[in-house]
């Protein structure tokens, strides 16, 4: 097909007139039945150079993408091109996946996108036997390589896949974001039978802004007072969970319409923070990394982060999502010196010791288990299970098998002992991109070119587009007023204890402050941990504000509070000269009714679950029967011991009950 | 293995058999030195003049070549939960089973989980019923612990008694064993869960010849028993009633020439062991040590009255030597063997025999043996 055909039927299809060069030579390739890898930049156009295709191929076009939605948006676009296309993805019902691949049967769809972990299903490979497919698309290939910044396993499997498929099946890999290094191990991966087209990343319509401050309290005051000045809508990224809840809530205090995002947020929110996003519902989402890749919004007029990624190429990535109209975008990065603890903890939590390697090893050995079992078996955090779990499919010791449609993990025979020193090296590669991010922040050329250099992009273009070139710098000035706003915030914003369910009585509570955020968490530590005597009465206080912020001046019969494991009194003090404040009898008479470990010790939910379930008896029940509870207990972890005593008292007829905890941990800070 | 998804759609050729597929496969590999996926991107033409192949058979190529994107996708879910995939132009290929079998029945890949390496072993196989008697089922422990201290790899078909019996023998006595499945390799998920320690320590090799999904049929299962015949390099028969899979094995068997050894009955088994023996089957006592010839031959077994099966082995092998002299119709071969069986009678059972081979001129039909020996299927097996 010449060119000018080709564009003839885009015409008709897209209502685009022509492709530019570089995605001609792409689909010409492709047409031609060659393996192709695309690296070019947000806004390029790489999602043309296989709908074409594939809207013209006889049978159907596989696309593996690893988000959910991208795929939603891609596939409501093409639906109003009149393309038919489809996606398989774990938010809808197994019915509906299964409609879906039997209309990919029938020949019904043009375009199917489905996530690479689909893969590891056997429903999916049964149905893959009666498909016409015409070609096979991996989107954001980079996955595909450790080397990258978002490398996933199950991406892994989709490069042998490509090499088993027969020759003349056209494939095309894209990705916005590959240094030279991940492009190369993906042609290796792919087995040296892909071409690469590279384009260049240059982004002319950022403007980048680097702002140095020396607290958090900076951060807040200055979003605070300009956050509004900011044309359109946009993305605020902050390091943690935590902190998107914090932010979102101090925005809130301030009128500045936001919404926090996070993995931890069900399915059915986040499509709705994302479609709120595409209808400029907010100024701002204040987000985690979890936001992020393929959100198809052309006008972000803005990204924001309180905390440096832990790359250039991770910065790449999620400021590439801004500006996909062309029009100005601004991009801006806050930098405290102390941010480097954050990514830098990441990275080394990323990687678990070499003893808990061999725990798994031993683990796998012993029996064909699933990854339940083997967190149980293990003693590990499931996070950590995961990483695990990971590196040892990388080096080939353990592998997934499917029993049925449960997963198992099984130990290969024969494999090599543990290779620490990968895990060394790709430490080390990472750390010292996470220097290399520093940089970008220190950097006294202009940044976009450090960007793109960094990407392995030789440019030799002009760069005017940052406040090192051209733009003005940004400093942060903190007046007494705005001082005062974020003490009052910060005095009465609380975190929420969410353990309420159907078949109990027990209500959200609340807790005075975060585990690892303030003065509060080592105040803990030292009368829990470092024999520092009772809970001090700043802590107390902290707990009657929040108390009383929240309770709104419901009447409680009795405090109840959770026996201890190992601290002794600390808690039954507390709760004493918390009942004297509120003027609430203090019970006893909850106790435990066998001896149960420290929550702490067990790594993962299953397990805490396990240590608590049916631990706790009532002495006096008949003191509990239509009475308000006041549950008082100093940490709050996973919340298996708090809901479990909620399911007691909900079971001795008790009416209310409503947690009161000094602090809320943040997954991991207990360690 | 690049080639995976070739090798899955050639062998599967509906209605093709071994036969055919193999020599498919000496014309191009051997002859031709072209790998599989060469030879897949012919084009019809060269598949016709080259390859003499037919317009039916272009047809079923074609459609296997369609299914090659669909059979990457098995291949790599194979693949990726540790299955292998051996064709039968692999040098790990089983060389017992392909000196047994020839081209006319190897297998053309073996979906394999486990220790390879047995593959190359001496190996023993031990048949019997599914309902085998105590003292069967004693014999097989027997065997498969002189087998496990010799070395020797135990061959199961898996099925309930004697099979089962063999393999969980073996395992007792630390020896290594193949499985050798009734179904496709994907759909043996309980077995790899109950053998998982044995697999991983690379003392049992789970094997299977049919499409990676098939589930369990009663045909697979009879298909399975050439390949444990024909994995082995000793076959002993523990008990055989006089149907059933064991018994048509074993006669399948010892008409291919195998050396059979079969567990010699007491006189008041009721079981069809002798009668194999009468055929040809070596027989061998509780240790496996061959006995006498013809020892208790002669004892009347119970099986032995009640059954008027076709013919032994004798007779087969008369009917070979005549043949090689010229070929004979029915009447003819009737005064030679000087068997007093009806013409129509004789001529039914040389239908059975594999090696025969059918003229009809005319009213008069003529028997002769197929000649089986063409030096193409020794450049394969060489």
């Amino acid at each position: 097909m010449t060119r000018s055909e080709a564009e003839k039927l885009l015409k008709q299809i897209f209502k685009l007139d022509n492709f530019y060069d570089e995605q001609w030579v792409a689909i010409e390739k492709i047409l031609r039945g060659e393996k192709v890898l695309l690296i070019e930049k947000t806004g390029f156009g790489k999602s043309l150079c296989f709908q074409f295709p594939a809207a013209i191929f006889p049978g159907t076009t596989v696309i593996f993408s690893p988000l959910i939605a991208l795929m939603r948006d891609q596939v409501k676009k093409l639906s109003l091109l009149g393309i038919s296309a489809k996606c398989i993805n774990s938010e809808q019902t197994p019915e509906e996946n299964s409609l879906i691949m039997s209309e990919a049967q029938k020949g019904a769809l043009k375009i199917l996108y489905i996530a690479p972990e689909r893969q590891e299903n056997s429903e999916w490979i049964e149905a893959t036997r009666g498909i016409n497919l015409s070609m096979v698309v991996v989107d954001e290939a980079h996955c595909i390589s450790v080397w990258g910044h978002d490398f996933r396993p199950a991406f892994k499997r989709i490069a042998k896949l490509i090499n088993l498929l027969p020759k003349g099946l056209p494939v095309l890999a894209t990705t916005a974001t590959a240094t030279k290094r991940v492009e190369k191990d993906i042609e290796k991966q792919i087995g040296g039978i892909i071409s690469t087209i590279r384009g260049n990343l240059m982004r002319d319509n950022f403007r980048l802004f680097v702002v140095k401050v020396n607290s958090e309290d900076e951060k807040l005051i200055w979003l605070g007072k300009n956050l509004t000045r900011f044309p359109g809508s946009g993305i605020l990224y902050t390091g943690t969970r935590a902190d998107t809840e914090i932010y979102s809530r101090w925005f809130q205090n301030l009128n500045i319409s936001s919404t926090p995002y996070h993995a931890g947020l069900d399915s059915a929110s986040r499509i709705e923070v994302e479609n709120g996003l595409m209808e400029n519902r907010w100024k701002c989402i204040i987000a985690t990394n979890a936001l992020g890749m393929g959100i198809d919004k052309p006008d972000i007029r803005f990204i924001i982060h309180t905390q440096i990624p832990q790359s250039p190429i991770h910065y790449y990535q999620e400021i590439g999502r801004a500006g996909r109209d062309g029009q100005q975008a601004y991009i801006v990065l806050f930098y405290n010196e102390t941010d480097r603890k954050l990514p830098e903890a990441f990275i080394e939590a990323g990687r678990p010791s070499l003893h808990k390697y061999e725990r798994v090893i031993t683990a796998v050995k012993s029996a064909l288990l699933g990854e339940r079992d083997l967190i149980k078996k293990t003693n590990l955090k499931q996070t950590q299970f995961r990483v695990i779990k990971a590196d040892l499919i990388e080096q080939g010791i353990v592998r997934e098998v499917n029993l049925g449609r449960s997963k198992k993990y099984e130990f290969v025979p024969g494999s090599g002992p543990l290779n620490s020193e990968a895990f060394d090296e790709l430490r080390e590669a990472k750390l010292k991109d996470l220097d290399n991010m520093i940089n970008y922040t220190e950097t006294t050329g202009s940044r976009m070119q450090f960007l793109c250099e960094y990407l392995g992009d030789k440019t030799t273009l002009t760069f005017n587009n940052c406040d090192n070139s051209g733009q003005k710098k940004i400093a942060v000035s903190v007046t007494p007023d705005w001082v005062d706003k974020l003490k009052s915030f910060r005095e009465n914003y609380f975190p929420v204890l969410e353990v309420e369910s159907p078949a109990s009585n027990i209500v959200n509570g609340v807790a005075a402050s975060y585990y690892g955020v303030s003065n509060v968490g080592s105040a803990i530590h030292r009368s829990k941990y470092e024999n520092g005597g009772d809970y001090p009465d700043f802590l107390i206080d902290f707990v009657l504000r929040a108390f009383r912020k929240v309770s709104q001046g419901r009447i409680f019969d009795l405090i109840v509070y959770v026996p201890p494991t190992v601290s002794g009194n600390l808690v039954k003090n507390f709760a004493i000269k918390i009942g004297a404040s509120l003027n609430i009898p203090v019970s006893d008479n909850l106790h435990k009714n066998r001896i149960t470990s420290e929550q702490k010790v067990f790594q993962n939910n299953y397990l805490k679950k396990e240590n608590v379930s049916g631990s706790f008896g009532y002495s006096e029940p008949t003191e509990l029967t239509g009475k308000s509870i006041l549950l008082i207990d100093d940490i709050f972890d996973s919340g298996a011991t708090i809901k479990e005593i909620g399911k007691l008292l909900t079971y001795h007829n008790a009416i209310f009950i409503f947690p009161l905890v000094i602090a809320r941990t943040i997954g991991g800070d207990l360690d | 293995m690049k080639d995976a998804s070739y090798w899955i759609s050639l062998a599967h050729l509906p209605k093709w058999g071994q036969q055919k597929t193999n020599n498919l496969i000496i014309q191009f590999y051997h002859e031709n030195k072209l790998t599989i996926e060469d030879f897949f991107h012919l084009r019809e033409e060269d598949w016709k003049k080259d390859y003499g192949l037919s317009d039916n058979q272009v047809f079923d190529l074609q459609k296997a070549k369609a299914d090659l994107p669909n059979n990457a996708f098995l291949a790599e879910a194979l693949l990726n939960q540790g299955y292998e995939i051996i064709p039968i132009t692999s040098s790990e290929y089983s060389k017992t089973l392909k000196s047994n079998l020839k081209a006319a029945h190897s297998p053309v890949v073996l979906y394999i989980k486990g220790n390879k390496k047995i593959l190359e072993e001496d190996s023993v196989a031990i048949v019997g019923s599914r309902d085998a008697a105590d003292v069967s089922l004693r014999f097989t422990d027997n065997i498969a612990k002189n087998a496990s201290r010799d070395f020797k790899v135990i061959v199961s078909g898996f099925a309930k008694g004697v099979d089962k019996q063999a393999l969980d023998s073996a395992i007792k006595y630390n020896g290594q064993s193949i499985i050798v499945l009734p179904q496709g390799i994907m759909t043996f998920e309980s077995g790899f869960k109950n053998y998982y320690k044995q697999i991983i320590d690379g003392n049992v090799l789970v094997l299977s010849t049919f499409f990676p999904k098939a589930p369990w049929r009663v045909e697979l299962a009879m298909a399975r028993n050439p390949i444990i015949y024909g994995l082995a390099t000793e076959i002993y028969v523990a008990e055989s009633s006089d149907k059933g899979g064991t018994w048509s094995g074993v006669v399948d068997g010892l008409r291919k020439g195998r050396k059979i050894f079969v567990r010699n009955p007491d006189i008041n088994e009721k079981n069809a062991n002798l009668l194999l023996i009468r055929r040809g089957a070596v027989s061998v006592d509780f240790d496996g040590c061959v006995l006498p010839q013809n020892y208790g031959a002669n004892i009347e077994s119970p099986m032995l009255v009640v059954n008027d099966t076709a013919g032994s082995d004798l007779i087969d092998k008369k009917i070979i030597d005549l043949l090689r002299i010229r070929p004979l119709n029915a009447k003819e071969l009737l005064v030679e063997l000087s068997l007093n069986w009806s013409g129509q009678k004789l001529s039914k059972y040389l239908k059975t025999l594999d090696f025969i081979s059918v003229t009809k001129v005319k009213n008069s039909t003529t028997y002769s043996i197929k000649d089986d020996s063409t030096p193409k299927q020794l450049t394969f097996f060489s």
